[in-house]
């Protein structure tokens, strides 16, 4: 800034003033900014998308990149927090869009959409990650090639450690692989991701079984260790006639599905469970030309699959049994039957919350069926891990850094949080990633709770979440979220397509547009135009370049801190604070 | 072209004639009329304007001399209570110098409500440098909106058209409305001299210290003297361009008259009618017209009431704790002259009580019946 010198004009009659109080000479030697005694601050607030997702994607700032069409960039903002948005774009139950401020005004912003459009636009642009060489020493061993693994691997990898990941199937991508259907996750997307993270010098050894043939000597060599082993075992049913021929685990039979066994099932199955791999095995089965029931214990409402997917299972037929349980498997010459059920009712609250089923007596009926899938959850297999490792509740205890009780080893995924989803994991390989780096480094500074996400960019995060009171309701308007079209479900049915063909671009820019950008400036002018004291003004090129933050700057000489900037700010991205706060 | 229209659009239509550049309003009962045509006027693509909705009065005459500071020709109009709410623009309006018009109807102000015709309003805001007319007619106001804009652009100051609430407002005349081209030349369009230009960055209404405010007090008040005379030039061209005009101060039937009445606005006419039957009956009576307000034609009105032996103002209006403002106005006016004919104010038609031919008459009466008035203050009609 120059420096502004008073300029003393001395009228020597009214014939030589202007007729109104207007100035002849610059003012800007009046520094009215001292004036202020509260200023406005640039001080980005958190959007409730990027609190709720638990793979700590910068939700809002690529949507707004998707505003402009700047699908590039946008890419490599999501890319850089999660190494598997494809995925996450088709199976994610997108707590995001639960939390989206949007859904008072026209519906969520259907971010699953744009999420899955901008790994599918990547790919069609044959946009390749840079390969990378490592730039540290210290090896890093990931056990598990589930989504935990391939996140922890990844970001790893990103901060230049060499890491090699150990899996004890044929093919890498754990339960992404070998537990979700092709008709919700295609294998194409599932590989392109993969092979993005291979590309960064992350080494996969398929056929690599810890206790088989993988032992704890093998992984002491390594510099940090992250497990990310999942929970292969099955519950059971524990009924009579468990063991006759036709009882297929849910997870067995989708495994040997997904990877292209042979699976033999009969003309009419029995699914028993109210999850996703539930569903997963009902729609399957479906597909394969079967009858198929579903039994869960309690009603439809207590269910924990993903609304969509029980939705899409309705039409696609299969029929739901709600408050019934099986108690014996009927077999003939060592063959399943049927299945003997009863009917329950809801009692009391159980510790869950939901209210605890309890069988009506004398309510027994039997289902004609040939093939029974128990779909009742699954568990770890405890018997490769040592006793120093501790465990509870089902789960391998972990501090919020993801370390587990022995020194150098940590944990993520369905093996230590029991978060139960491919984001929740994918956000458990990053937060170890991030702590194994810092630990490395000779860092142990606290980390968030295990509840909450961790961004990798530098891009500042406020504990501060937008209700959406809070909008500046002035300048937002309901527009409607774009219907989803998935294909009808009798051609669905037909063979293991997808069932959702996603967004088109000019609708997923849309989207971006419909964003309310909550907490975040984007630019939309709102400061610039209304500062009575014209002391706001853009800085750097946004156009040109990614991240210019902030955006805008007061200029302090002259703001005396009116105010009017933070209360038009449609989105509350800036704060009034006070001045003593600045002064000390 | 002729057009049977009411006050309101008369209103609309000499702003419209007058190519307003920003309208910023808010509606009020009885001036709605008037921005709601220009508002279809602005949709309907006739007028090139932009018309800015508002969340009260004060931040349309905020946005008027916003419009008006960037070199905008800016109009508006508003009533009662919407026109006390301005009043701090309105000062705001006159000291930067902005030559706003406004349409002012006037009502009556509250409590209690009321939405018919007094002129304390806008004689409330007779101290803000505003220029003020009162207007007979529809055809009167249509032709005073356009003068006005050109009063108010040559000498800087923002200008009210007034017309009572629903006598004129909704009351349908016929009215001739020019042509656009021969207003386009007697209104050329606003060229401010001063105004926000970021090629040439003046800072505006900022702080003056004692050293220069009296100076800029001062040009105000010269800026009003030297309207009347922009004001009766005004009129005269318009006269030869169109045919018509008002007058700042119109004598009615004065010749040899003993009385005159004064009168502003609708009660004009029909003390007209009165006077008419009254010199038929052999009575000396003539009628003085104010047109113009502010500034005040002080020369007019000597000149127009030398020689009456008595004069009777008719006020429908009050300042509390005194009289009626034309009463008191042309009482100071007439201290000058050599002879001061007694004057009698009359104040009546409050609220919108009818004044009519036998309220004038009863007037004239009182006039002839006193030499000299029994009050400050005679009351026409109230109920005590």
């Amino acid at each position: 800034m120059p420096k502004h010198e008073p300029k003393v004009i001395v009228f020597r009659s009214e014939a030589e003033m202007p007729p109104m109080p207007a100035s002849v000479a610059t003012t800007l030697y009046n520094k009215t900014g001292s004036w202020r005694y509260i200023r406005p601050v640039y001080r980005e607030r958190t959007p409730p998308c990027n609190e709720a997702c638990p793979a700590g994607e910068d939700i809002v700032a690529y949507l707004g990149l998707v505003a402009d069409g700047r699908f590039a960039e946008a890419w490599e903002v999501l890319r850089r927090e999660n190494p598997l948005p494809g995925v996450c774009g088709r199976v994610c139950p997108h707590p995001c869009e639960t939390q989206c401020n949007r859904e008072r005004l026209g519906g969520a912003i259907a971010i699953h959409h744009v999420e899955r459009f901008l790994s599918d636009w990547a790919a069609e642009q044959g946009l390749v990650p840079p390969t990378q060489k490592p730039t540290r020493e210290e090896r890093i061993a990931v056990v598990g090639s589930g989504p935990a693994g391939l996140s922890c691997a990844y970001h790893l990898a990103r901060k230049g450690y060499p890491v090699i990941i150990f899996e004890a199937e044929s093919l890498p991508g754990g339960l992404l692989r070998t537990g979700i259907p092709a008709y919700r996750l295609p294998r194409e997307v599932l590989d392109r991701e993969i092979a993005a993270i291979e590309a960064l010098g992350v080494e996969i050894r398929t056929g690599m079984r810890l206790g088989r043939n993988l032992s704890w000597d093998d992984l002491s060599s390594y510099a940090a260790v992250f497990l990310a082993l999942g929970q292969p075992l099955s519950r059971r049913l524990d009924i009579p006639g468990e063991k006759a021929q036709g009882v297929l685990h849910g997870l067995s039979f989708l495994r040997s599905l997904n990877l292209g066994q042979r699976v033999e099932i009969g003309r009419r199955v029995a699914v028993v469970g109210g999850g996703n791999t539930a569903m997963d095995a009902a729609r399957a089965a479906r597909r394969l030309g079967s009858e198929v029931t579903v039994l869960y214990r309690r009603s439809r409402a207590e269910m924990p699959a993903i609304a969509e997917e029980v939705q899409e299972a309705e039409e696609e037929g299969v029929h739901f049994h709600f408050l019934a349980t099986p108690v014996e498997v009927l077999a003939q010459d060592g063959h399943v039957c049927g299945l003997r059920c009863i009917r329950m009712r809801l009692g009391e609250p159980d510790a869950s919350g939901r209210r605890r089923p309890e069988p009506i007596p004398g309510s027994e009926f039997v289902l004609e069926v040939d093939t029974v899938i128990p779909a009742l959850g699954q568990e770890a297999d405890w018997s490769v891990l040592p006793e120093d490792i501790r465990r509870e509740r089902g789960a391998v205890v972990i501090a919020p850094t993801g370390a587990t009780t022995r020194p150098g080893v940590y944990a993520g995924g369905d093996l230590a949080t029991g978060f139960g989803t491919v984001t929740a994991a994918i956000g458990s390989g990053k937060r170890a990633a991030i702590a194994i780096d810092l630990a490395l480094r000779g860092e142990f500074p606290e980390f968030p709770a295990l509840s909450r996400n961790m961004r990798v960019a530098p891009r500042p995060t406020s504990p501060e979440v937008v209700a959406f009171e809070e909008l500046n309701l002035a300048y937002l308007y309901p527009i409607p979220r774009p219907a989803d079209r998935p294909r009808p479900p009798q051609e669905r049915l037909d063979d293991f397509g997808e069932v959702n063909p996603g967004l088109d671009r000019e609708t997923v820019v849309a989207e971006g547009q419909r964003c309310f950008s909550c907490g975040t400036c984007n630019r939309c002018d709102n400061c610039l135009i209304f500062c009575p004291d014209v002391s706001i003004r853009r800085r750097g090129d946004w156009t040109k370049a990614y991240p210019v933050y902030p955006y805008f700057e007061v200029d302090y000489d002259y703001c005396k801190g009116c105010g009017i900037c933070a209360s038009e700010c449609p989105r509350r991205a800036i704060t009034m604070e006070e001045e003593l706060l600045w002064r000390k | 072209m002729e057009k049977v229209i009411t006050g309101n659009y008369a209103v609309s239509y000499g702003a419209k004639l007058a190519r307003a550049q920003v309208i910023a309003a808010y509606p009020i009962t009885p001036q709605t009329s008037i921005i709601e045509k220009l508002a279809s006027f602005c949709a309907d693509g006739e007028l090139d304007a932009v018309f800015i909705k508002v969340e009260s009065e004060h931040s349309a005459m905020a946005a008027c001399i916003g419009a008006s500071a960037a070199g905008a020709r800016a109009f508006t109009a508003t009533s009662g209570q919407g026109l006390l709410l301005m009043h701090e623009m309105l000062h705001w309006a006159a000291g930067g110098r902005h030559p706003i018009v406004m349409g002012a109807v006037n009502r009556g102000i509250a409590p209690g409500w009321s939405v018919w015709t007094e002129q304390s309003d806008t004689l409330a805001q007779r101290d803000t440098g505003w220029i003020q007319y009162y207007c007979e007619s529809n055809q009167e106001v249509l032709d005073t909106v356009i003068q006005a804009f050109k009063v108010a652009e040559t000498v800087y100051l923002p200008a009210m058209v007034v017309l009572d609430a629903f006598v004129l407002s909704h009351t349908s005349e016929a009215v001739d409305i020019p042509d656009q081209e021969l207003v386009d030349r007697y209104l050329p369009p606003f060229r401010p001299q001063w105004k926000l230009d970021v090629d040439d960055p003046h800072a505006f209404g900022a702080l003056v210290t004692p050293g220069e405010w009296f100076e800029l007090r001062y040009k105000i008040q010269q800026a009003m003297n030297e309207a009347l005379e922009v004001a009766r030039q005004a009129d005269e061209e318009y006269g030869r361009m169109f045919g018509r005009r008002w007058g700042l101060v119109e004598s009615y039937r004065m010749e040899g008259a003993e009385i005159a009445l004064v009168t502003s606005s609708t009660i004009t006419s029909t003390a007209r009618e009165v006077v008419d039957e009254l010199r038929a009956e052999g009575l000396p009576i003539g009628l003085v017209k104010v047109r113009l307000f502010r500034p005040f034609p002080l020369p007019d009105i000597v000149r127009a009431l030398t020689g009456v032996k008595k004069v009777a103002v008719l006020d429908r209006n009050l300042t509390f704790g005194q009289c009626g403002v034309f009463g008191e106005e042309i009482k100071a006016a007439l201290y000058h002259t050599p002879l001061r004919p007694p004057l009698f104010d009359f104040v009546l038609g409050l609220g919108g009580r009818d004044v009519t031919p036998a309220t004038i008459r009863e007037i004239v009466r009182y006039t002839l019946e006193h030499e000299f008035p029994d009050e400050a203050i005679i009351w026409i009609g109230v109920k005590r």
